[in-house]
């Protein structure tokens, strides 16, 4: 057959107008992408550890159920290692060369301010449990969704027990010299002042000051009726329960979810030093006081047990990493789309949604979406199966 | 309040101490400051933390065997970061070398050990309040260590032949002495000293990683205060920081102990470039 100008010109507008109905045909086979950015080794791997847990066992309940409309989840993992850098170049792989169609993660801050932007300019459907409250911006990054509280929420929650559970009208508002310990203290104290509270005592300590002895004297001096930790250093806060043990003083320290990291446990010199410390926590991941969870967290626990390890992690870390994979699936599932503007116009439309972990609700305006209402505070020496019994006051 | 200060102000003073004399035995033998100090310190505390809590041994033999692995370390550091740079000491590439082995030991011991601090056992189980063994008993290994090393420095023969080398490389050499094995033994020695401060202070600073870029940094102080290569003077340099240090944290509060510490580092090497208890060094002209 002689191919003519003509019959090649009317061949190829044959396939141009032909190719957006096989488009359709094509994707419904595809699988669902998600890129999952995760320091699953380094110094901060524990989190993304137990959120791993969760990423694997929701996928294959998804995809043993016969996946979202027919298309299973593939996830794409790349272990950040807590390195921004490489946090950079695992996103912009996850945009350019493996083409997710969302992106679970990082699961630090530091690493997600550094590709926050990125993804933003790529308009990524992203979703992350990072707390820092600037990585939350609707209008300059409307594709970003916190599914954990933010820094802010943490604050308004410690403050909130404080003073209307234990009654402390006089603090003491310690973090470590780290940026994050610094930047907490301050906005903590802020909270506090406008709440009409009196900061007795401020201050940052390095992490590595052997004797707590000076800094825990002049908050009792003051008259510290509380004392509020901002630090993630485990070695500083077992040092200052000790030191309160030695001072045989019984003020309740209040704050940072470290304050339950079970490092506390092997540091103080005797169990009874860890009493009396509440850590922030979830409502959904705590047992009340005749030690039962929430029943919708006690049905997961149930489904996971056998499957899921929860001895050496935290429920939250697997309940929210099992919302969040749901939540992309979901969002396919009801817009039957895996664009963009598919995902982030399904999120952006949700209104208290029953995840495990949280009740989300978000907005065009509100990316925030874990109510302040179900972050808790917790009996930081009371872990059981990754999770805590409620503080004292609820 | 005071009893507090110099209580706590002497442990951690005596620990710098040790480090610094860390830093003193390794230059003696070789004139290069070995930044992997601090890491011997930080490894004392580990290596004891492993022996005793996660391996069941008792003190004795867990103190054994930190000596013998901190030792060994301080070798290593001899052939891997110092030896090969010896020639050339003018141009300071041992800063290079052996920063580059502190940060390989920090790292690998992150990764091996923990990131986070992890505790280290009562040794004697003796004294509680300000007369706690975790204060006195560094003090206690500070004040052995440095009769010790005047004893072996004065009276025996390995001491003298460390001395001739520290005193004329060259001359040494001439006389016939060892000066590679001597240099190795020193660093051996140096190893073991670091990994007494970390045994000795472990209660107070927990077997924890990051406890190696603190210790060369306040550990550097004392042998700058009381004079590169003297022991004693790093032994007084130690307890002076170690006082000044607690009573700004006292005074001042965490953040800015740490400015008046390096403020007063900075006016005593205003007032006196070669230490307090230094010499002034002699130049051929």
């Amino acid at each position: 057959m002689k191919i003519t100008r003509r019959s090649l010109a009317l061949g190829g507008a044959g396939l141009v107008a032909g190719a957006p109905l096989a488009r359709p045909a094509l994707a419904q086979n595809d699988p669902i992408r998600i890129g999952w950015l995760a320091a699953l080794t380094g110094p901060s791997s524990a989190p993304a550890v137990g959120f791993n847990r969760g990423v694997l066992f929701a996928t294959e309940a998804i995809n043993a159920a016969g996946g979202v409309k027919g298309r299973r989840i593939e996830i794409l993992t790349r272990d950040t290692q807590g390195d921004p850098t490489k946090a950079v170049n695992a996103t912009q792989e996850m945009i350019s060369q493996l083409r997710v169609h969302a992106i679970w993660g990082p699961t630090n801050s530091g690493e997600s301010l550094a590709v926050t932007a990125i993804m933003a300019r790529a308009k990524m459907p992203n979703i992350h449990p990072c707390v820092v409250d600037t990585l939350i911006d609707e209008r300059r990054y409307p594709n970003a969704f916190r599914i954990t509280p933010s820094n802010t929420q943490w604050d308004d929650a410690v403050r909130g027990y404080c003073l209307n559970r234990v009654n402390a009208r006089k603090v003491a508002v310690i973090g470590d010299t780290t940026g994050y310990g610094v930047s907490a203290v301050n906005a903590s104290v802020a909270g506090f002042q406008r709440d009409g509270a009196e900061v007795v005592y401020k201050a940052n300590i390095d992490a590595t000051q052997p004797d707590m002895t000076p800094d825990m004297l002049r908050a009792r001096n003051a008259g510290a009726q509380a004392i509020v930790i901002w630090s993630v250093s485990t070695g500083m806060i077992a040092r200052m329960l000790n030191t309160r043990a030695t001072m045989n003083w019984d003020v309740p320290f209040v704050g940072h979810p470290a304050l339950s990291s079970g490092e506390i446990g092997s540091l103080v010199e005797r169990p009874a030093n860890w009493e009396k410390v509440y850590a922030i926590g979830y409502r959904s991941c705590s047992y009340d006081a005749a030690g039962n969870l929430p029943p919708r967290t006690a049905d997961l626990v149930r489904r996971l047990q056998g499957k899921v390890n929860l001895q050496d992690t935290l429920l939250w870390w697997v309940a929210s990493a099992i919302d969040a994979i749901d939540l992309i699936a979901k969002a396919v599932d009801a817009t039957g789309s895996t664009s963009n503007d598919a995902i982030i116009g399904n999120w952006n439309s949700l209104r208290n949604y029953p995840g495990y972990f949280g009740t989300y609700s978000y907005s065009p305006t509100q990316h925030n979406g874990f109510p302040v209402e179900e972050v808790v505070m917790s009996a930081a020496n009371s872990a059981r199966n990754g999770a805590f019994t409620l503080a004292p006051g609820y | 309040m005071l009893a507090s200060i110099i209580a706590s102000g002497l442990a951690v003073g005596a620990v710098y101490a040790l480090i610094g004399i860390t830093y003193n035995t390794m230059f003696a033998t070789s004139r290069v400051m070995s930044f992997t100090a601090g890491q011997l310190g930080m490894l004392g505390g580990v290596f004891g933390s492993m022996f005793m809590l996660r391996l069941g041994l008792p003190v004795l033999p867990a103190l054994a065997l930190t000596l013998i692995c901190c030792a060994l370390i301080g070798v290593v550091t001899e052939i891997v970061a110092v030896r090969p740079v010896l020639k050339s000491l003018e141009q300071h590439l041992y800063v290079l070398t052996t920063l580059a082995l502190a940060l390989l030991i920090q790292h690998t011991t992150a990764m091996e050990w923990s990131t986070e601090p992890q505790p280290f056992p009562r040794l004697v189980n003796f004294g509680s309040g300000i007369w706690d063994e975790k204060y006195w008993l560094p003090v206690v290994v500070c004040i052995a260590t440095i009769i010790g090393l005047e004893y072996l420095y004065r009276r025996t023969l390995v001491g003298r032949a460390f001395v001739a080398i520290a005193e004329d490389n060259f001359a040494a050499r001439a006389l016939g002495l060892p000066e590679r094995n001597l240099r190795m033994a020193s660093y051996a020695l140096a190893g073991a000293i670091g990994a007494l401060a970390g045994f000795a202070g472990g209660q107070l600073l927990l077997a924890f990683f990051a406890n190696g870029s603190l210790l060369n940094f306040y550990g550097f102080i004392p042998v700058a205060l009381g004079g590169l290569g003297n022991n004693r003077g790093a032994v007084i340099g130690g307890f002076v920081l170690g006082l000044f240090q607690q009573a700004a944290n006292f005074m001042v509060g965490g953040i800015f102990s740490s400015v008046a510490v390096f403020t007063l580092f900075i006016i005593v090497l205003l007032a006196a470039p070669q230490g307090m208890f230094g010499a002034q060094a002699a130049r051929r002209v």
